[in-house]
């Protein structure tokens, strides 16, 4: 962790990142982001994992939904779709029914992905889609001008709650858990190696792998979670903790004052390409049912 | 019409075995060679007491829809038979159990209820079925065995389609039918036969093709497989569902993928995205779920991505009337959505109809990049009719993808408006594609110029869309040239309208009938010559308001008459005919 909280200066490292060449993953489009912004950190972080895995651009489809951080696809070099308000999950999951051998990547912020979209995220869990699932999570409306959002803390104050935030938040990792995500992760913006590293594992799992990302918006949140307070906040994940534990998930996901970086749960179990193959088998061996035509 | 033109009514409560008795009939007849139409109408409950009508035609010349008037009429339950005695023809048959298991109020006989000249058959199906297989459940079959002996009909053909529809229940179930269906039939023999209700023999086509029986949707199945369906996406609701049913058995087979998913957003999310990455794809849902998808569908106009929405129209707004029938969303089909998003909107009229526009809607889908939804509607979906399946496969292959020249331009603005198109996975074809207005390279962009750029291309490429091979948009049937009355119509309807338009020719009124297939974008050149061939357009369909008549007087900026019906039950022929002579006695005086 020590390692981590070491400033990295870019002009130091300038000659080093030229050379690395995850550079080739960014496209010409620069990002729209306010300077300082946390989602920065995903550009790097997801072109670092690319160049890590040696995936070819052409292989990649980010699909984003509607918000800050669904811009993103703009800003990297791969196939891409910017979709509508929430709705991330089924289109990526109809790209990857389309083609298995895609590595398909799905983003979003936490109103994109919790609020409208919402429904989506228990019925790709528990089909174990091969997809990725990057939620950037600043518990805020950015885009809209700073709403509150469903990770928003109690008495967060926001234009849409003047008068303090009332709603509890939800939590997304035990959210996740619950649902079986068959890999689910928790990384800071703060922290662009920890989640670069992240960023790969998090592709390289067969299944669906949800990686939360916490990040400060630098714009509409001065009070809560700042990078100030969540450098304080952030911590390892207990030694010897076994990340195939869904129980021992569970109790870390509540720990929300105190949020662990790490990879908290991983199981292996058939994806729904596994599943739509094991039933074309079936249907081969058994008689075409009677009724309709 | 010459040769043998029956219509058989078979009416009972739920749970009575009206629509299996309907559809052992239906299949005969199929098998026998005759040409068939059926039309089942069922309550929304599965058990209870609603009321349920299996209506058979067999015909040996080509029909177009159900008659208003059957030959006869089967009773397997008097309180919701009665109202349906009016149906009967003169000299008809009314054939109703004479012993039913409940004592009936005075008047609750349907005998009671059958006028002089409608000829009656009162029969005990109850207790024969009781002789014959020691219990009543076989009431429905032995009232089959007994209408089949009336009128002359093979048995062996009924053993073979008794045999088949119960071909994965044990054998004993089929005996015990058997039994059931010869008892009824000996009933019948050497009843004294009053009516005038006459079974010719099939006739049989000279290049020996079979003919085949198929529901709408069993027609939108066969056509999606045979266009190479990829992937399916959908969500169950009446009355598409069974599109679904079925692909879920056929698809596997094929090395197609269906998946039934979470909502009809996520249904048509996942197959706009299937379609981006190159597969071809679908969806198929009623106007409900049609709402819920508007807003991906713009995604799909404005990204051009090509993809297919089937959609079966049922009793609306909101939940409806989900087993009646209603024309009722083509406004929403053709304009549902935010901003100009211009769609392909097709609307069979039969169910071979159905089998070619759902296969053709993938090619157009590629061609056009673009959704293309199927309007039917309930009536199409469940109806039965006989169709000649295609000796060749009839649909083209998946067109093929890829970037042209070194700077790849997704949405290049050329002249015809549809730009090359690469998907995920093709080097050299990197792209973004967003909801967001945007550039020749997908980069999102606010511009003005760019903005009316882009929409005259989403456009523009569209209007070759009327005029494409191997789809009929746009009919005139009948007289050709210049006529009193014009009777336009779309989808289910346009049989009875042609039944209609026949009559009235026969009766010498000056007429002819034109059905709009493509309604969006709307055939606009042939519309206008209709129009300016006919003193009086009529619009007969199924809603409230009359929405073809509103679209095509609209864009044309022409008058029509109207004539919107939405009882949840299919038009009735004589309702139109009293419509056109109506109109044709005012021309008439008109000209004088």
């Amino acid at each position: 962790m020590n390692e981590l909280l070491k400033p990295v200066y870019l002009e130091e490292k300038l000659e080093e990142i030229r050379a690395d060449g995850h550079q080739d993953y960014r496209s010409r489009s620069l990002p729209t982001w306010c300077p300082g912004c946390g989602y920065f950190s995903m550009a790097e972080g997801f072109t670092l994992a690319l160049k890590k895995l040696g995936r070819s651009a052409e292989e990649v489809v980010v699909v984003s939904g509607i918000g800050c951080a669904s811009r993103f696809p703009f800003f990297v070099n791969t196939y891409g779709f910017h979709t509508l308000h929430g709705r991330t999950l089924p289109v990526a999951t109809g790209v990857k029914q389309a083609n298995d051998a895609l590595t398909v990547v799905a983003v979003g912020g936490d109103g994109d992905a919790f609020a409208i979209g919402g429904g989506h995220i228990p019925h790709a869990a528990r089909r174990n889609v091969d997809i990725t699932y990057l939620v950037f999570d600043n518990g805020i409306y950015g885009l809209t001008k700073g709403q509150t959002s469903p990770t928003s803390v109690l008495g967060f104050r926001t234009s849409t709650s003047p008068y303090e935030n009332g709603d509890e938040p939800l939590n997304p990792l035990m959210m996740l858990l619950a649902y079986r995500a068959s890999w689910v992760g928790q990384a800071y913006a703060g922290h662009p190696h920890h989640l670069a590293d992240m960023i790969a594992e998090a592709i390289a799992h067969r299944g669906f792998s949800y990686l939360h990302i916490l990040s400060p918006c630098v714009t509409f949140d001065k009070t809560t979670r700042t990078y100030r307070n969540l450098n304080m906040q952030v911590r390892d994940l207990p030694s010897g903790y076994d990340r195939t534990d869904l129980a021992a998930a569970m109790g870390e996901a509540m720990k929300v004052d105190h949020p662990a970086l790490g990879v908290f749960y991983e199981e292996s179990r058939p994806t729904l390409a596994d599943v739509m193959d094991e039933t074309a088998r079936k249907a081969g061996l058994s008689p075409v049912p009677a009724g309709g035509e | 019409m010459n040769g043998t033109d029956v219509q058989f009514a078979i009416c009972g409560s739920a749970g009575d075995g009206t629509i299996a008795a309907g559809d052992i009939l239906k299949r005969t007849m199929a098998l026998m060679g005759y040409k068939v139409i059926a039309f089942d109408i069922y309550p929304a409950e599965i058990r209870g007491f609603g009321k349920c009508i299996s209506r058979v035609r067999v015909t040996t010349e080509q029909a177009y829809s159900l008659k208003h008037q059957s030959d006869v009429l089967m009773s397997l339950n008097d309180a919701h038979a009665i109202p349906h005695v009016g149906e009967v023809r003169d000299f008809g048959a009314v054939i109703y159990d004479n012993a039913p298991i409940a004592r009936l109020p005075e008047g609750g006989h349907v005998s009671a209820h059958i006028r002089p000249m409608q000829l009656p058959y009162g029969v005990s199906f109850r207790s024969i079925s009781d002789r014959a297989t020691g219990n009543a459940r076989g009431r429905n079959i032995v009232a089959l065995g007994y209408l089949a002996g009336l009128y002359g009909m093979p048995a062996e053909a009924f053993h073979q389609t008794i045999a088949n529809k119960f071909a994965t229940k044990p054998q004993a179930v089929t005996d015990a039918n058997v039994r059931a269906f010869e008892a009824g039939y000996e009933a019948a023999i050497g009843t004294f036969k009053l009516d005038d209700v006459v079974m010719g023999s099939p006739l049989h086509r000279a290049d020996g093709a079979r003919a085949v029986m198929m529901t709408g949707n069993g027609a939108v199945v066969r056509g999606l497989m045979d266009a190479g369906i990829d992937c399916y996406f959908g969500y169950p609701i009446t009355p598409a569902t069974t599109i679904m049913e079925r692909l879920a058995v056929e698809m596997p087979r094929r090395g197609g993928r269906m998946l039934q998913t979470e909502d009809e957003i996520s249904a048509i999310a996942a197959t706009i995205g299937a379609g981006y990455a190159g597969a071809r794809s679908a969806t198929a849902t009623s106007g409900p779920g049609l709402a819920l998808m508007a807003e991906m569908l713009g995604l799909g106009v404005m990204a051009e991505v090509p993809s297919v929405v089937i959609v079966s129209q049922r009793g609306g707004p909101s939940t409806g009337m989900p087993t009646k029938t209603e024309q009722s969303d083509l406004n929403m089909a053709v304009f549902g959505g935010a901003g100009d998003a211009r769609r392909i909107v097709l609307a069979p009229t039969n169910v071979e109809g159905c089998y070619r526009c759902a296969g053709l809607a993938f090619e157009l889908a590629e061609k056009f990049q673009t959704p293309v939804i199927v309007l039917l509607d309930l009536y199409l979906s469940n109806r039965y009719e006989t169709v000649i399946p295609p000796k060749e496969n009839p649909f083209e292959p998946k067109q093929a993808t890829g970037p042209q020249g070194p700077v790849f331009r997704r949405f290049e603005l050329t002249e015809s408006g549809v730009s090359p198109r690469a998907v995920p996975g093709q080097a050299g074809g990197v792209h973004t594609i967003t909801g967001l207005e945007h550039n020749e390279l997908g980069r999102p962009s606010d511009q003005p110029d760019n903005h009316v750029a882009m929409s005259a291309k989403r456009y523009r490429k569209l209007e070759p869309a009327t005029r494409y091979p191997g789809l009929t948009t746009i009919k005139r049937f009948g007289a050709a040239g210049k006529v009193d009355i014009g009777i336009l119509g779309w989808g289910s309807t346009f049989g009875e309208i042609l039944e209609a338009m026949f009559e009235a020719e026969n009766e010498g009124i000056s007429c002819s009938a034109m059905k709009v297939v493509m309604l969006s974008p709307l055939p606009v050149d042939e519309l206008e010559a209709f129009f300016a061939d006919c003193r009086v357009v009529l619009v007969p369909e199924l809603n409230h308001e009359g929405q073809l008549a509103t679209l095509v007087s609209g864009t044309l900026g022409r008058p029509v008459v109207r004539l919107p019906r939405a009882t949840g039950a299919p038009m009735r022929v004589d309702e139109i005919l009293a419509e056109v002579r109506r109109l044709a006695a005012e021309t008439a005086a008109a000209a004088e």
